[in-house]
């Protein structure tokens, strides 16, 4: 059964392909789905001031051959791409194929610059556990610092403002538009690889402790193995569970960064396929999901492989620990702090009016009148903040925790959820939106179905990861020899340990949700000017972030509040559980732990003996 | 099976994978190289100084072409902008027609003009003949969809011998001459023709400036047309990049990487040097539409009631810094004559009905000062006593329900010279029962009336004189709430003169312009 888990047989690949053929169809049905009109979607992309008289749109219609129905024209193109070609442009008129790969690998190189942005980020997220505990002085220290926290939080698009506005203009330092060579690709790349690298970090940071903890590294401690040699084997051990993850950044990456495609003038996959999807234009539509897909599929069979070459053995064998941190964290003030900062600020900005204007105090730097300053029509930045609190974080909380409860359920079943995982996430996000507006229509609950429609994949994959690896540890082997039945591993053994991280996961996401939620307006769905919804405030300041920048710091930072939060006071999201003898691994060396765990001692006895039998 | 302890821990005894470290970096250092061997970068279009004299001009367009340079399209505007393209005729300051291609013209009968033709060549070195013109016109005529400006009208060109074209329409136009002025229509050789469903203007054209590269819709390279029959351009060539987003168009300019960056938002307006900014009035108002056949405005009381609630010059001074102007009427600044010959509207009903009264204001977030305008409306709207919903969305996903009657009222930026450089024409469009684009949903039978009489005259001035009229009619209505004359702010580099700043936002680039 472990196995089955760890190969995708031929019932995952045509399963993938059935996902990808009705996406597909999806995207072939969308005008029809969304009851829009192509060819004035399309006559409007052309020339927005053209007048959509009846015989204009009659003379595109003829022209695509749109009253030929949607499936028709749908098997049209499947039967040219299969003889590579993917059509005409309903806009251009031009080849799609070319302009297609044009852009994706242009986007692939951004998103190689992205990755490595990330992987470095990363690696320093985690600089500090690493060396903390090659050197067995993690124990009892407070999980990681918060800077992370706070930096996987903020927005792409706003990062790549700041950056566009100072290092490429004010300080003329490197290129802040185009991209016509490597030194163009800096700046793009740092605004995307930050905040991801930021968040695989964390979630990377979060397992370390658990490796430093398991018995190999102990006796490799033992051995007088160098701490450099036990922190490479211990990120071994933990990169697997980010693998799929990093997978999915991959891809998203590649048709997402609408934003920061736009800031640069890049032109890429992301704003290929929004314009498209947008203007309906199908073919180009259709062509780049498929590349998305297909990139996606390659992605994960990468990540797959990677974590087989990782630890695949170890998984075949069932001969891994269970990766949790030697001592649950000790309580810590933090969250208490940041949660109170921004309680403080909300209080304070409840007090005064989000929606009074007045234009001739616009864009004011923060004073005592208003502490946040002013926006671009002078409203109050902290009123807006205050009052925008409770919609945001209402409606962000009930997304995450419903994707949170999808992705665990799906997450359990990783040859069912991992096609689709892959897939909704290789979907840009507008698409995505308009597909479940199609199927949803556009009631009040469509934008939260479709965040949610999104947002469970990155949860999903997390858990498969670590279900994956919990699966092929060595105590469920023990616990199902005496007896245990599936429910009963899944109850008391799998989900107590990868809940935790997962759930940590989703709180660091939450903030990513409320933009999500957000950049659907434009759709018509979710929140409307001048509603003071925090992901609202974000892009409509955003123009004025060089300008005026306390109106995108003030609800960016109230953001990054809420991800320090989820992140500190993560220590105590842990479900109340049975205490377990491997638990305590790598403490024995722990000097200053030795009195708590003299109290444990009943926990440390096993433990000590199995390190006795791996010197002898 | 043993028990868990006994266990040996897989990363430390499975070492023959340690070695495998180094050729797993090689394999991911070569798939982040892949993509930079098959050339992902976008070419440059680097200019250098031509040994011909002159240097290249650097332009930030806005948009990028949409339909692959047809000339059909809004790629038209594009083109004559760029001084690639050219027509008959032209329109002058003050929105008469002016030779362009055509020396002078006359009007045989009601239905048939004959335009005279001035020497010139095309780009790729064949003359320009009365044939080849009748050509163009032909084309132009039986586009699908139609050009703009011809839309509606029947019409046959044909070589009337000597350098004379004759230009027939079914019904008789009394404003050819300014609706040939229109980018829509241009003058291009048989070359361009010479592909069945495309029409290339790439070398074919007659104006200063050629296409000679197009990189997707990033880059268009542009070089000097030294036949040119108005003289020889001052730069030696165009390097056109399409930068759609505004903060990065004036980030090019600031750089120094464009020496003209079209269309600074007002947004990033400040952030520019003052000797940098140019500002143009333009033919484009913003103004609030009231829905006229349902809902609370379907009442002129209430109409004058929103109509007095709002103040026009906080929008001008607040949401466009002071870059446009509190509007007047239909028709603004930039018409030169519009503000001698404006009439006073009449017959407008006393305002009650607000208080209470739910009206639901919808806008287009395309412009980002729209959203901004219909905030500041709500705020003057609740204060007269009405409750206001907004609705903001992406133009294509809005347009159908404000046509459909869905919102009470609609705030929109409309060019009112459309394409026809006519002014009678948006009136037509916009404000009669049989309007295309009615999204007041206004039928009225004084302003039918005023309309189709306005549409009759042929002298320019006094047809003017009568779109003044039925603009008066219109506001008297009260289903139009003019806002704001925006002005376009053109972003020019310290050391360039000569750019071409046209209220009917035609042209940009001329023989002129240089650096």
């Amino acid at each position: 059964m472990l196995k089955t888990v760890v190969r995708g047989g031929a019932p995952v690949l045509l399963w993938r392909a059935v996902l990808v053929g009705a996406l597909l169809c999806g995207v072939g049905l969308l005008p029809w789905l969304t009851r829009t009109d192509p060819a004035l979607t399309v006559l409007k992309a052309r020339s927005a001031e053209r007048d959509p008289t009846p015989e204009a749109l009659e003379a595109i219609r003829s022209e695509l051959e749109l009253d030929a129905g949607p499936l028709r024209l749908l098997g049209a193109w499947l039967g040219g791409l299969l003889r590579g070609d993917a059509g005409r442009s309903w806009i251009s008129g031009a080849e799609v194929t070319p302009s297609v790969l044009e852009a994706l690998g242009v986007s692939l190189l951004l998103m190689a610059g992205a990755l490595a942005v990330a992987v470095i980020t990363a690696g320093a997220v985690c600089a500090r556990t690493l060396w903390l505990g090659s050197r067995w002085r993690l124990a009892g220290r407070p999980s990681g610092a918060t800077g992370s926290a706070f930096l996987s939080t903020l927005p792409d698009f706003l990062i790549a403002s700041v950056l566009a506005a100072v290092v490429g203009v004010q300080l003329g330092w490197l290129p802040a538009l185009g991209w016509y060579g490597p030194q163009w690709m800096v700046l793009p790349a740092l605004s995307l690889g930050l905040p991801a690298g930021a968040l695989l970090g964390r979630l990377l940071d979060d397992m370390l402790p658990g490796a430093f903890a398991e018995p190999w590294a102990l006796a490799a401690a033992a051995r007088g193995v160098p701490g450099r040699g036990v922190a490479r084997q211990a990120l071994r051990r933990c990169v697997p569970g980010l693998l799929p993850n990093t997978g999915l950044f991959v891809v998203g990456l590649t048709g997402g960064a609408v934003a920061v495609e736009q800031v640069f003038d890049i032109p890429g996959l992301g704003r290929l396929t929004l314009q498209a999807a947008v203007a309906q234009d199908l073919p180009v539509l259709q062509a780049g999901t498929t590349a998305l897909v297909l990139l996606a599929a390659v992605a994960s069979g990468l990540a797959r492989l990677a974590a087989r070459l990782l630890v695949g053995p170890a998984l075949r064998d069932g001969a891994l620990s269970s990766l949790h941190r030697p001592t649950p964290t000790r309580p810590s003030t933090l969250p208490l702090l940041y949660g109170g900062l921004l309680l403080g600020a909300v209080a304070l900005g409840l007090d005064r009016d989000p929606v009074a204007l007045d234009t001739m105090a616009r864009l004011q730097s923060p004073s005592w009148d208003h502490p946040f300053g002013t926006d671009a029509l002078g409203r109050d930045v902290l009123a807006r903040v205050g009052h925008g609190a409770w919609d945001t974080l209402a409606l962000a909380v009930a997304v995450s925790a419903a994707a949170l409860a999808v992705g665990v359920v799906l997450g359990l079943l990783p040859r069912f959820s991992g096609p689709p995982a892959d897939t909704v996430n290789a979907v840009p996000p507008v698409l995505a939106a308009l597909l479940v507006t199609g199927v949803a229509g556009s009631g009040a609950s469509t934008p939260a179905l479709a965040v949610t429609a999104v947002a469970w994949a990155p949860l999903a994959a997390h858990t498969s990861a670590l279900l994956q690896q919990e699966r092929a540890t060595t105590h469920l082997a023990a616990t199902r020899a005496l007896g245990a039945g599936p429910l009963y591993l899944l109850r008391r053994e799998l989900l107590p340990a990868v809940l935790p991280p997962v759930v940590r996961h989703a709180l660091l996401r939450l903030p990513g949700v409320a933009l999500a939620l957000a950049a659907l307006g434009f759709l018509g769905l979710g929140a409307q000017p001048p509603s003071p919804e925090w992901g609202l405030l974000l892009s409509e300041n955003q123009p004025y972030a060089e300008r005026a920048p306390w109106a995108v710091l003030a609800p960016a930072a109230a953001l990054a509040l809420l991800g320090a939060v989820a992140v500190t006071a993560g220590g105590g999201v842990r479900l109340p559980r049975l205490p377990r003898p491997r638990r305590s691994g790598g403490a024995v060396f722990e000097g200053e732990m030795r009195a708590e765990h003299e109290q444990r001692s009943e926990e440390r006895e096993p433990l000590a003996a199995s390190s006795m039998g791996e010197r002898s | 099976m043993g028990t868990p302890a006994h266990q040996p821990s897989p990363p430390l005894t499975k070492k023959e994978t340690m070695p495998s470290l180094p050729r797993r970096r090689r394999f991911v250092a070569g798939l982040l190289l892949t993509p930079l061997l098959s050339g992902c970068f976008a070419s440059g279009g680097e200019d250098s100084s031509d040994a011909a004299g002159g240097s290249r001009l650097r332009v930030a367009l806005a948009f990028p072409p949409a339909e692959n340079f047809s000339p059909y399209g809004a790629d038209a505007t594009l083109l004559s902008r760029l001084g690639v393209t050219e027509g008959l005729t032209r329109l002058d300051a003050n929105g008469a027609a002016a030779p362009a291609l055509a020396e002078s013209w006359s009007r045989e009968n009601d239905r048939s003009w004959l335009f005279t033709l001035r020497e010139a060549t095309f780009q790729d070195g064949t003359e320009v003949t009365p044939k080849a013109v009748a050509a163009s016109l032909t084309h132009a005529a039986r586009a699908e969809p139609a050009t703009p400006a011809l839309t509606g009208v029947e019409l046959t060109a044909e070589a009337a011998g000597g350098a004379r074209v004759r230009v027939t329409t079914s019904a008789p136009d009394p404003v050819l001459p300014l609706r040939l002025s229109s980018p829509g229509v241009p003058v291009l050789s048989a070359k361009a023709y010479a592909k069945k469903d495309a029409v290339r203007p790439v070398g074919t054209a007659t104006g200063p400036f050629e296409i000679t590269d197009v990189t997707g819709t990033t880059v268009a390279t542009l070089d000097r047309f030294d036949d040119y029959w108005g003289g020889r351009a001052q730069a030696s060539g165009v390097d056109a990049k399409f930068i759609a987003d505004g903060t990065a168009r004036t980030n090019a300019l600031r750089t120094g990487e464009t020496d003209i960056a079209e269309a600074v938002p007002v947004s990033q307006a400040a952030s520019l040097d003052e000797g940098d900014r140019r500002e143009t009035a333009t033919t484009r108002t913003t103004s609030l539409l009231l829905n006229t056949k349902s809902g609370a405005f379907e009442d002129p009381k209430v109409r004058a009631a929103a109509r007095e609630a709002i103040d026009t010059s906080s929008l001008a001074k607040g949401v466009y810094e002071g870059h446009a102007d509190p509007g007047a009427g239909i028709y603004g600044p930039a018409l030169t004559w519009a503000a001698d010959k404006r009439v006073k509207p009449s017959g407008r009903a006393r305002a009650a009905g607000a208080q209470g009264t739910t009206i639901t204001v919808a806008t287009y977030d395309n412009r980002p000062e729209l959203p901004e305008v219909a905030q500041v409306l709500e705020q003057q709207l609740e204060k007269a006593g009405f409750e206001v919903k907004l609705e903001v969305r992406e133009y294509a996903r809005l347009e159908s329900d404000a046509l459909a009657g869905k919102f009470d009222a609609f705030v929109s930026a409309r060019n009112t010279m459309l394409d026809t450089g006519d002014p009678v024409s948006i009136l037509a469009g916009d404000h009669t029962c049989d309007g295309s684009y009615n999204l007041a949903l206004l039928c009225d039978k004084t302003v039918d009336r005023a309309v189709s009489q306005a549409g009759s005259i042929t002298d320019t001035a006094k047809r003017q004189g009568a779109a003044m009229k039925a603009e008066a009619a219109v506001l008297g209505t009260d289903a139009v709430v003019p806002l704001v004359h925006q002005r376009i702010i053109t972003g020019v580099g310290g050391d360039v003169s000569g750019v071409q700043l046209d209220p009917y936002e035609r042209s940009l680039v001329g023989v002129g312009t240089r650096r």
